[in-house]
């Protein structure tokens, strides 16, 4: 059933545009999780796992369901495997027509 | 002009979303009575039965369509003021007073019940699948015990757009300074299976003083996360001079109609020690009066805006695409959801030159007041 369905034919490639576009592979230097992300600028950062990538990170795999709260900072491994990317030019940082 | 943008509306949903709705606190439909709820395009009728379960079905007898919700509750049934078929919680007709016995098929549309945190909430599915109570919202530990203020419950019926403008929000900073009247200082998003989790810091703008985030004396720490489409927890640490409070706002909803839906919000508030109840109230209705305005403000932009199926984003915006995204997993059968839906996602913003540029417009502001007005800023 649909729903929300797009009018005009460019939505969809906006919508491919925002959720896809300039995403670079990231493989965490302590795992084998690989992530896709996006930088903006040195404090943005966008990062789409998989479900494959969260089963192969300890630091995700450890948490527990409810606890929300106090929580997810996401994984310092792959914050630190991110930087090391940007740090050896593997990933560009900057905004294209800004997004 | 050919590079004019335009805005797609695109088409409303014909479905409901599924997942567990709030109705209100349970406390609100134990007293034997039936009461009406509209939701999901029809009425509800919700009451308590004798073994203080609370029932919740479709407002209108399948007989002849008369209204449930005005009838009586006799033993543990419903019974429709039209013919007094009597109908029970699991959607049975149980009973017809003058009928020699009850029809094949005299069923109706039953809601699964479950009370989280004094609340009544309940599973809706086009689908009709059985309610998955692996997902429904965690308990929260100490509300409802002397350690936190009852909570301050509150409902706001919105009409001319779809409870989606309200989701928007999880993924939406800059609105924090021109709806709310604060700083978004940090801001991070996490979209992950049937949660949407929103991660603000904020101070309260100088220049204004209405709504509860606008306070410059006070700092907000705020994480924000919607189990399911319409049910979200906010956990507010609020540090006004020093002074810090715990307080949790829930933020639900019910969809009424197309594009018309209920809200309702909640606030209780961790009892600081060494006050005394008096205070502690002052205290926690100040708290559910400011959040109260906050709402409000929300409610104005969207009775009044248009939907966008194509919003035009800058650097500074957050994840709107991947939120909604994230939300059109409620709108699918479950077997056609994509693994995008609700695989993990982060996001933080970069709030840095947001924040320049809005501390040099309250400067301003303030400046300007100061001109025309030397008395009140003296004070």
């Amino acid at each position: 059933m649909p729903s929300f369905v797009p009018t005009n034919a460019e939505t969809l490639e906006e919508q491919r545009r925002y959720t896809q576009a300039r995403l670079v592979e990231v493989e965490c230097l302590d795992c084998l999780a690989k992530v896709s992300v996006k930088k903006n600028s040195e404090h943005h950062t966008s990062i789409q796992w998989s479900a494959e990538a969260v089963a192969a990170c300890p630091e995700l795999c450890r948490r527990t369901r409810s606890d929300s709260r106090d929580g997810d900072r996401g994984c310092p491994r792959l914050a630190a495997s991110i930087e090391a990317a940007v740090a050896g030019g593997a990933l560009s940082v900057g905004a294209e027509d800004g997004y | 002009m050919a590079d004019t943008r335009t805005l797609d509306h695109g088409t409303t949903p014909l479905r409901y979303a599924r997942g567990w709705h709030c109705l209100g606190l349970a406390s609100t439909f134990s007293d034997g009575k039936p009461h009406a709820i509209n939701g999901f395009g029809t009425k509800l009728v919700v009451w308590q039965d004798s073994k203080g379960e609370l029932n919740v079905l479709d407002g209108y007898c399948r007989h002849m369509g008369g209204d449930l919700t005005q009838g009586e509750v006799k033993g543990d049934n419903i019974a429709c003021p039209f013919h007094d078929w009597r109908w029970g919680g699991d959607g049975k007709c149980k009973e017809i007073p003058y009928a020699r016995r009850v029809p094949l098929r005299a069923r109706t549309q039953r809601y699964e019940t479950a009370v989280v945190n004094g609340q009544l909430l309940i599973w809706n599915d086009p689908e009709g699948s059985a309610a998955d109570r692996d997902i429904l919202p965690p308990e929260l530990p100490d509300v409802l015990t002397d350690k936190y203020t009852p909570w301050s419950w509150h409902t706001k019926e919105i009409n001319g757009s779809h409870c989606r403008e309200l989701i928007d929000n999880v993924a939406d900073m800059a609105h924090f300074y021109y709806v709310h009247f604060a700083f978004p200082t940090s801001f991070r998003n996490i979209f992950e299976g049937h949660t949407a989790t929103q991660f603000m810091e904020s101070t309260g703008r100088p220049d204004k003083t209405t709504g509860g985030y606008s306070d410059a004396n006070s700092t907000l720490k705020s994480v924000a996360t919607y189990y399911g489409p319409s049910y979200m927890i906010n956990w507010l640490t609020v540090d006004y001079k020093g002074f810090v409070t715990e307080v949790i706002l829930i933020n639900c909803h019910i969809p009424t109609g197309p594009d018309s839906f209920t809200l309702q919000y909640g606030i209780s508030v961790q009892k600081p020690e060494g006050l005394d109840d008096k205070t502690v109230d002052y205290i926690a209705e100040r708290y559910t009066e400011s959040f109260g305005e906050g709402f409000l403000q929300d409610v104005h932009i969207w009775e009044n805006k248009v939907a966008v199926q194509n919003p035009l984003l800058c650097e500074e915006d957050g994840p709107v695409y991947q939120l909604r995204r994230w939300y059109e997993q409620f709108y699918t059968d479950v077997a056609d959801i994509k693994p995008e839906m609700t695989d993990r996602f982060e996001f933080e913003v970069d709030t840095t030159k947001a924040n320049e540029y809005w501390h040099a417009e309250v400067a301003e502001n303030l400046a300007k007041r100061a001109a025309d007005d030397p008395e009140t800023v003296s004070h």
